[in-house]
């Protein structure tokens, strides 16, 4: 039987970010479709929408030219919509078929029946009576998609499923799709490897800033072209003068980092190496999730990596914790903002105190000296103009903006030779964007040098001198931002290689 | 089949002096909820309630033994703020407790032929220091092989109870007891010092009092306080900011359990005097529900400890004059922890209702 999904003028607004805008997209079975994007371009929210988790503000979702309202998960199962997400949803602790009975109607001897014809007909091999924790990850997804396919689905959609396979794994999860299409199911695929898009799609969707910007046959289509396409060629060309190092004197030097992770949401790093000059900006791009949250860490000392040599101002720091490596001048400002670089539920100058640094004398023999602290965050807050002057105010009441300028400054104020910042502005208005940018560029004036890790690539051309690009846990060579364009960012986020 | 469709919801904020407020709430739901059970039972509820919480406390003697019970209960309460207050949850109190008395009381029956000033501060010194080394076990466990502190250190308080039936009936019971199972009556140099004639108040509330003042000040003005607080909100925090993580888990359960040894140690040369199988009504387990009420604050677990000690005494009057089991006193402290977690639930999270729903599973 013939499926046809039809999303048309779908709009979804969250305060501050318009998520989807006016999206409409036709689908119909026997082709596997791509959604292509980078992150925050509107692919999930536009999947969780289909997948009834998120209700649209606007637009309509069409299957087979009927309307169809999808209120909750269930609306979607009902319609036959299933949905494999990045994070899987099994109980580790029950056996793969306990799982697969928890949520289907049938009974034991029924559902049994079914489930081994649907592994015999795909070639999936998988012991039903172990538990679900001694599979591997490329197994739990096959558990997850049986989950699917027991519900005899006219649409599949996977999103970002090869995060966490194997090469192998993969390989065999695009043999099982392509029957899947072959026997009429819709597949809709989400990704932003363009090799993949390539190798295993029909039809592609590039989505941008929540829009969509083509719909195109992927047989027309090359790695540069789809690079293009998700990154945007119109981009800001106002960048800071690009200096030329050669003969500064060298700062940091990484040589063969190597991180393996047990935790299979973490990424692992391979064969790392990277050097930074005085007053020197390297910018890292890359698509999130490619290893810039373990790098980030690896830098700021909360991951201690064995073997790993990193030299700062010419003394041995790999082994340092990040308390020790702020002692020696360098500071740190994490993506997590909320959560991890300062606490909501604690005061501003408590959240000061946490960048606690020898001459600062915060603590004297152990003791808290408050006065110091207040004294010192009231100059940060009128430095970096954060609107309030009130230290014993909780830092859950400030902005998102003025969160980031308080925790800029005080990793700023004590004059740092390296500043390690992970996406500095994400979810900021403009106003506080540029603040932060023009503070990031007076630091490397002042002689003073920073490693920018980032996913917004406008950013990135904007303030880096030199940039590369992570991807599955490796760098790219590493390369002078004048001679960067977008697309080369592109390719070589998604995967490719230039040369 | 039509349902009633609710959605929990965490609250913003919230005030600081309704989250101190909470616990008065507690107790007066807890008030009411003894009434009820007393009126079930056949009493006159007021008159049942006055027996249990005004009675015990009516006279001189009756206060002396609030004090009594209330200082070993603050003192490990104390203590277990450090833990709970930085995310690390030991439940094994009152094995460290138990172990803290073995200990003391070992030294105890060491210098059974001695007499001197000295030996009174040994025996509490090593009381201490044996409910910490005790503590240390699961911190370590937790620390270098990712055990769960919950359970070992639950675990181990049957490990200290079965160790003291062992040596209570054996190697130390008291060679003219006729197989009792006890020790000697301890020497007076091992024991805690009377305050006043004819009631069992002891010096130990000195103990306890200069440990909530010391704890007050760790907590609120020393850096490990604050890494302690910091940790207890967000280990994530802790980490960037480069505080000593493992360390830290092991100084906590450090100062608990030497608080629970001293409470230990307290008890046995203190009302009991020698060492026997039960030598603390659970008050190592109490002390969580004290700990909690008292909001984790010193000044706020001195209160608690008054109010769950004021339990334990009206458990015994009531057995007296209403001939109702001593177990309800645990009834009306599980229903203070009950009504306490209770109201903080709906302090911390509001709950709207959204309308009837057809139900179409």
């Amino acid at each position: 039987m013939n499926t046809k999904l039809k999303v048309s003028e779908i709009s979804k607004i969250y305060p501050g970010c318009v998520a989807n805008d006016k999206v409409s997209l036709e689908f119909g079975s026997g082709k596997i479709y791509a959604l292509l994007g980078e992150n925050g371009a509107g692919k999930s929210t536009l999947v969780k929408i289909l997948s009834g988790v998120v209700k649209p503000d606007e637009g309509q979702v069409f299957l087979n030219n009927e309307s169809i309202k999808l209120n909750s998960p269930l609306d979607a199962k009902k319609n036959n919509i299933g949905m494999v997400f990045q994070h899987f949803n099994l109980f580790e602790t029950l056996s793969v078929f306990e799982n697969l009975s928890i949520d289907s109607d049938k009974n034991d001897e029924d559902l049994r029946v079914l489930v081994n014809d649907i592994l015999k007909k795909y070639n999936f091999k998988i012991d039903l009576d172990i538990p679900v924790l001694n599979l591997s990850a490329g197994q739990k997804q096959k558990v997850e998609i049986i989950r699917c396919l027991i519900r005899n689905p006219k649409v599949l959609i996977m999103d970002e499923p090869t995060s966490v396979l194997t090469e192998q794994e993969t390989d065999d999860l695009f043999i099982s799709l392509k029957q899947f299409s072959k026997d009429g199911i819709l597949i809709i695929y989400i990704t932003h490897k363009l090799k993949e898009v390539l190798s295993l799609c029909d039809e592609v969707a590039v989505m941008r800033k929540g829009k969509v910007v083509s719909v195109s046959n992927t047989i027309d289509e090359k790695i540069e072209s789809l690079a293009n396409k998700m990154v945007g060629e119109n981009l800001n060309t106002i960048k800071k003068k690009i200096n030329n190092f050669k003969n500064s004197e060298e700062i940091l030097k990484i040589s063969n980092l190597n991180f393996k992770s047990d935790d299979p949401y973490e990424t692992n790093l391979n064969n790392l190496n990277l050097s930074l000059k005085k007053g020197e900006c390297l910018g890292i791009a890359g698509i999130s999730g490619n290893g810039q949250n373990e790098l980030f860490q690896i830098l700021s000392g909360e991951i201690i990596t064995e073997g790993t040599s990193i030299k700062f101002r010419n003394k041995e720091i790999g082994k340092l914790n990040p308390r020790e490596r702020r002692e020696y001048l360098m500071a740190f400002s994490p993506e997590d903002r909320i959560s991890q670089a300062a606490v909501p539920e604690l005061k501003i100058y408590e959240n000061v105190a946490l960048n606690n640094f020898k001459s600062s004398n915060f603590f004297e023999k152990g003791l808290v000296n408050e006065r110091k602290i207040k004294e010192h965050s009231k100059k940060i807050l009128s430095n970096f103009s954060v609107n309030t002057d009130n230290v014993e105010l909780k830092s859950q009441f400030l902005s998102g903006g003025n969160l980031q300028k308080l925790i800029i400054g005080r990793e700023l104020i004590t004059s740092p030779e390296l500043l390690v910042c992970f996406n500095p502005t994400w979810g900021l208005d403009v106003g506080a964007i540029n603040y932060i940018h023009e503070t990031l560029i007076q630091i490397n004036e002042q002689g003073k040098s920073s490693i920018l890790i980032s996913t917004d690539n406008d950013e990135l051309l904007k303030l880096s001198d030199r940039i590369c690009v992570i991807y599955k846990g490796k760098l790219s060579k590493i390369m002078n931002a004048d001679t960067v364009t977008a697309e080369k960012l592109g390719i070589l986020m998604g995967g490719g290689s230039i040369d | 089949m039509e349902v009633q469709l609710i959605k929990i919801e965490k609250r913003n904020d919230v005030s600081r002096s309704i989250y101190f407020l909470t616990p008065v709430l507690a107790i007066f739901l807890t008030l009411f909820g003894g009434g009820i059970i007393f009126f079930i039972l056949g009493f006159n509820p007021i008159e049942a309630l006055k027996f249990f919480f005004i009675t015990p406390i009516s006279d001189l003697y009756g206060l002396s033994e609030l004090l009594v019970k209330a200082t070993p209960l603050c003192l490990i309460a104390i203590g277990l703020s450090f833990c709970f207050k930085s995310n690390n949850w030991n439940i094994g109190a009152e094995g460290q407790l138990i172990f803290g008395g073995i200990v003391g009381g070992g030294v105890a029956l060491l210098f059974y032929n001695h007499d001197g000033f000295y030996v009174l501060p040994i025996i509490i010194l090593s009381g201490a220091i044996g409910g910490m080394l005790f503590a240390m076990i699961p911190a370590i466990l937790k620390t270098y092989f990712n055990t769960n502190e919950i359970l070992v250190s639950l675990m181990l308080v049957y490990v200290a109870k079965l160790l003291l039936d062992y040596l209570v009936v054996g190697p130390w019971s008291n060679p003219e007891g006729f197989n009792f199972p006890e020790t000697r009556q301890f020497s007076e140099s091992a024991k805690m010092p009377i305050l006043f004639d004819g009631l069992r108040i002891h010096a130990g509330i000195f103990i306890t009092l200069i440990t909530v003042f010391l704890s007050w000040l760790i907590l609120y003005k020393t850096y490990l306080g604050f890494q302690i607080k910091v940790s207890g909100l967000s280990l994530k925090t802790a980490k960037y900011a480069g505080f000593k993580g493992k360390t830290m888990i092991i100084i906590v359960f450090m100062i608990s359990g030497a608080c629970a040894g001293l409470a230990g140690v307290g008890e046995i040369t203190g009302p009991i005097g020698q060492l026997h199988r039960n030598i603390s009504p659970d008050y190592g387990f109490t002390a969580i529900i004290v700990a909690f009420l008292g909001r984790l604050n010193p000044v706020g677990i001195i209160f608690a400890s008054l109010i769950v000690a004021l339990t334990y005494l009206g458990a015994e009057t009531a057995q007296i004059f209403l001939q109702v089991p001593k177990y309800t006193g645990q009834v009306f402290q599980g229903m203070i922890l009950f009504f306490l977690l209770g109201s903080d639930y709906l302090l911390f999270f509001k709950i709207k209702f959204l309308g009837l729903k057809k139900n179409e599973l």
